[in-house]
């Protein structure tokens, strides 16, 4: 049995245990190709106008594939942790797919509920009906993609540069290459090193996310949140960009709540979408560097006009 | 204490008449305008959906009339309008405004709890010096007010289509909302209602017309606000068509309340299985089953309205063509922002309607009908 595996969307932080799992089935699995400019079309041409850039990014996958395999896997992540969600558009990505690209084969896509070992157990039973009815399989395949998962860490992290940002975003745009323009490399040879918000441990962002009013109910915006206020407060970093996709929903909010909490830390946001002009890109990234430069080895940090040192309170 | 909240269609009738009920100050803001939505525009985020952008309209509106307590609901799905209460309340703080947000959340687990709950209630309760019955009986009204005022516009807005003078419908729904944002007191208002719900039961109505049917679906600020849509339902009720909207405040909480008992809206529910059986927040799954509703109902067709950059709704928006191909049951989606320009917005629904018309006179030469026939 052949299995397509798109990579997009969460792909880049949950690819070990999907794959092993299917692997372990004796599945044969065709994972499509790192994004490039004939995917991004395919999904620009069959996804609705008003997604966001990922979404159609991961229907170019899809429709790349979908003619070479018997079953296309797209994840319902519906939520990773307890009372919280990922996106509704992630709840419904199953029916965007089917209703978007014409002549699709069947589709894997029971929901996930990865709040505890049991809820994701029931997604592999479920899943797993298709292809085997051996209980004892389908166990072992868990307990060994689960294990894999957890031996497994991405995020990015440079120690040897001067200047230190936070890059904080979705993963799917902050791993995926194309999409966001090489800004890793791009940074890294300006000489910005990076860290990433699976540097900053969990209880961390339990302390930020306590101050806020009414606490975040997606996984998205209490990691983006939680982390880059972290740092900042921290002062371990020099700056904040914020990578975000065009027309994001969450976005639009925890963009505004990182403004709120991070007094005078400069912060940067890079709207991505379909129409990729680079050089304008690389203009915003160069100007933001610059200012960070000066900012730390030119200028004192004394305001020399206006009332406040600070946003928040006074220091004079 | 000076209580005000946002609009959300006629819902500013039954907070009144809560409010006259507990003997609490109220101001209700002005109906949304324009004013308001540039207000709101000016200080909101920019990629923020245009409900929250009317919504600081209201309420700046009402704090220049003296306001000093909003009171808002709030969500815990995934919808944005969960986190609409913080932001808010960080705007209006910046613009030196210095106000008391009440946000009445569920009472879950993993949001406030019961205890904050049962807190924020008695916050806005402890205002009223009136006895417990009395409160009782002012929450009483209010539902009483909510049912009644929704009973009598779905009415007004079918019937538009079968009224014999041309009209009649829409003057007597304008002005039993004017009289009874004028009432003084519940009992006044609910009375005025019946006498509205009667007149509108003696409307002469010409039982031989066979007009438009149309099902108003989609994100239920912007179905329910008439300033959101442009008037759209006013609009229809001129062309002499009957809409319906399933989606109304006494629906929504009907459904809020059975919802821990996993009862609400069964029959939305089991439509949209087909297509979306899953909760994905805002109220997706409830659009996808208003149109296999209106479709087993005898509409003629069905408009979506969403504001830009709605996250459930783009999900449904990519399951309604499917729909429509399936079913043979045309949908519209219109989005609508603070950009959105009337004549193109007018222009999209006649051409749908004509569309309609030429459907339902069955002299369409080609097209949907003839192929799935």
């Amino acid at each position: 049995m052949i299995i397509g595996i798109p990579k997009g969307l969460l792909y880049y932080k949950y690819y070990p245990f999907f794959e092993s799992f299917f692997k372990e089935l004796d599945c044969k699995l065709i994972i499509s190709n790192d994004t490039n400019k004939k995917i991004l079309n395919l999904g620009i041409k069959y996804c609705v106008d008003e997604a966001c850039l990922p979404i159609k990014v991961f229907h170019g996958h899809v429709a790349e594939i979908k003619d070479n395999c018997d079953f296309i896997f797209v994840p319902r992540i519906m939520s990773i942790h307890e009372g919280e969600y990922i996106c509704p558009k992630f709840c419904g990505l199953p029916e965007m797919i089917f209703n978007d690209i014409p002549n699709m084969p069947n589709i894997l896509s029971a929901p996930i509920y990865a709040t505890n070992k049991n809820n994701l157990y029931k997604w592999a039973i479920k899943t797993s009906s298709v292809i085997t009815n051996n209980r004892f399989k389908i166990k072992k395949a868990f307990l060994t993609a689960l294990n894999k998962q957890k031996n497994f860490s991405c995020g990015i992290k440079n120690n040897s540069y001067t200047l230190r940002i936070a890059l904080v975003g979705h993963p799917y745009n902050v791993y995926d290459s194309f999409v966001n323009m090489n800004l890793v490399k791009k940074l890294n040879s300006l000489g910005v090193g990076i860290i990433t918000e699976e540097f900053v441990p969990s209880k961390c962002i339990d302390k930020e996310i306590e101050i806020l009013f009414k606490k975040p109910f997606w996984s998205f915006a209490r990691q983006s949140y939680g982390s880059s206020v972290y740092l900042a407060h921290a002062k371990t970093i020099d700056g904040i960009i914020y990578l975000s996709s065009f027309a994001c929903g969450i976005d639009s909010i925890v963009v505004e709540l990182i403004k709120e909490h991070i007094y005078d830390t400069p912060m940067l946001v890079l709207k991505i979408d379909e129409q990729t002009g680079e050089a304008g890109f690389n203009t915003r990234i160069e100007a933001f560097v610059d200012m960070l430069e000066r900012r730390t080895q030119h200028e004192n940090n004394l305001s020399s006009f206006g009332k406040y040192l600070l946003s928040k309170q006074s220091t004079i | 204490m000076k209580i005000t909240f946002p609009h959300l269609g006629n819902t500013y009738l039954a907070s009144k008449a809560l409010f006259d009920g507990l003997g609490i100050d109220s101001v209700i803001p002005p109906p949304s305008n324009k004013k308001a939505l540039e207000i709101g525009s000016l200080y909101s985020p920019e990629e923020i959906c245009l409900p929250f952008k009317i919504m600081i309209g209201n309420y700046i509106q009402s704090i220049e009339k003296g306001a000093n307590t909003v009171i808002i609901t709030g969500s815990c799905g995934p919808c944005r309008f969960g986190e609409y209460c913080e932001i808010q309340i960080n705007i209006l703080k910046k613009l030196g405004y210095y106000l008391d947000f009440i946000v009445i959340d569920a009472p879950t687990k993993n949001g406030i709890g019961k205890k904050e709950f049962l807190n924020r209630i008695n916050k806005i309760s402890s205002a009223s010096n009136k006895k417990n019955s009395e409160k009782i009986k002012a929450l009483k009204y209010s539902y009483k007010v909510i049912t009644l005022i929704d009973k009598i516009e779905a009415k007004a807005h079918y019937l538009a289509g079968y009224e014999s003078n041309k009209g009649e419908c829409k003057t007597l729904l304008n002005k039993c909302k004017l009289d009874s944002a004028n009432s003084t007191s519940p009992q006044e208002m609910i009375n005025i209602l019946k006498y509205y719900k009667n007149k509108l039961d003696k409307i002469p109505i010409d039982k031989g017309k066979n007009p438009l049917k149309i099902a108003i679906i989609g994100e239920i600020y912007t179905i329910l606000e008439p300033f959101a849509n442009l008037y759209i339902e006013d609009k229809l009720m001129d062309y002499g068509i009957s809409s319906s909207r399933h989606l109304t405040p006494s629906w929504w909480v009907k459904d809020a309340a059975l919802k821990p008992l996993k009862l609400n809206s069964l029959d939305l529910r089991i439509a949209s299985r087909k297509y979306l059986p899953f909760y994905i927040g805002g109220h997706g799954r409830e659009c996808i089953g208003e149109v296999m509703l209106a479709k087993k109902h005898g509409f003629d067709g069905a408009i979506q309205i969403f504001p830009m950059g709605c996250m459930p709704e783009i999900v449904t928006k990519s399951i309604l063509p499917s729909i429509s191909k399936n079913e043979d049951f045309p949908v519209m989606s219109l989005i609508v922002d603070e950009m959105t320009g009337e004549a193109g917005y007018i222009t999209r629904i006649e051409a749908f309607l004509d569309m309609l018309e030429r459907r339902k006179n069955n002299n369409v030469l080609y097209g949907c009908r003839r192929r799935f026939s």
